[in-house]
């Protein structure tokens, strides 16, 4: 069976859903019986919810408008005109 | 089967367009941008135009493709520059060169993808050009590995009439907070956490995104987990949002 390190070095990737199907089960045999680690999934799930919820930065409107008017360009307004 | 905890060294990417022009500022960045765009535009009409040499899925102009993902771009631009101006020209060079890319794109359907891939390689190249080595891994980073912010927190119990301690202390936390703390993590361990979390990317698709290796994807996250627990403790501590007995 793999130890508590080994089970909270798998947590976050186990949490998104991307090991292969071995190291998952063996990580839920250990939390089967381990309950400080199971402790420590529950805090990695808050964790881990807690980031993926920060909001990304809003686009300063100036911006946005400079590269949305360039990437939606129409008529070419002479950019190489000097 | 063991997740391969040894990391390696970032060996580059595949390939790379050269971009001294687009450090020298924003407006040249945008003025080159622009040319290139009306280049695009008439390339495309001249292709299916004449040859009508065309791909069996129809290709959706770059304009399109930008402007669907600008926000959460600008948002991982930001991320990994941690400051808004640093963030805005490399906005600027990732669009530039995945402009110039663009054609040479085979996959349409993973063109989320590739636009953070092309992200990522810009973040890199402008860390290397101010002498910061993204790809490694700083050797003492096992001592990281050790802290557990879940022990900690119970340990050092923050909030003495708490029975709910480690979600109090999470909900401390604002997203200028985070923020924060992504800025004091090495990017080589903070990119896996915010394309798996943030971004939405499966591991799998994050180690694409990163150039790595799946293990060392893994292995990485896993540190960098590590790293941002540690940096949330000591956020939590150096602002005084907690009450410790003694401070590190």
């Amino acid at each position: 069976m793999i130890d508590c390190p080994e089970a909270v070095r798998r947590m976050w990737a186990y949490l998104g859903a991307a090991l292969e199907p071995a190291p998952t089960s063996e990580l839920e045999v250990h939390l089967s019986v381990c309950k400080r680690c199971c402790g420590e999934l529950e805090f990695s799930r808050e964790l881990r919810g807690l980031v993926a919820a920060t909001t990304t930065p809003v686009m300063p409107e100036e911006l946005r408008s400079r590269v949305e008017h360039l990437l939606g360009i129409g008529p070419p307004e002479s950019p190489t005109d000097d | 089967m063991d997740i391969p905890i040894e990391d390696r060294e970032y060996s580059g990417p595949a390939h790379r367009l050269p971009l001294d022009d687009a450090l020298s500022g924003p407006f040249d960045v945008i003025e080159e941008l622009s040319t290139l765009m009306i280049d695009a535009a008439e390339g495309t009409n001249q292709t299916t135009g004449a040859a009508g040499i065309t791909s069996t899925t129809a290709r959706r102009p770059f304009a399109d493709v930008a402007r669907n993902n600008l926000d959460r771009l600008y948002g991982y631009c930001v991320h990994l520059s941690g400051d808004r101006m640093d963030a805005e020209d490399l906005l600027q060079d990732t669009l530039i060169r995945a402009m110039r890319a663009y054609d040479g794109l085979r996959d349409q359907a993973a063109v989320k993808t590739w636009l953070f891939t092309v992200a990522t390689n810009c973040a890199r190249d402008r860390w290397r050009a101010r002498g910061r080595e993204p790809g490694t891994v700083p050797l003492d980073a096992s001592d990281a590995d050790e802290f557990s912010l879940f022990a900690t927190i119970a340990i050092e119990d923050p909030f003495p009439y708490s029975d709910a301690l480690h979600l109090d202390f999470l909900r401390l936390f604002e997203d200028e907070d985070i923020q924060a703390v992504f800025t004091t993590m090495t990017p080589a361990f903070c990119g896996p956490i915010l394309l798996t979390t943030i971004h939405g990317f499966s591991c799998k698709e994050a180690a694409g995104i990163l150039e790595i290796p799946l293990g060392t994807l893994l292995s990485r996250l896993h540190r960098g987990r590590k790293q941002l627990e540690r940096g949330l403790w000591e956020y939590a501590v150096r602002r005084h949002l907690v009450t410790v007995s003694e401070e590190p």
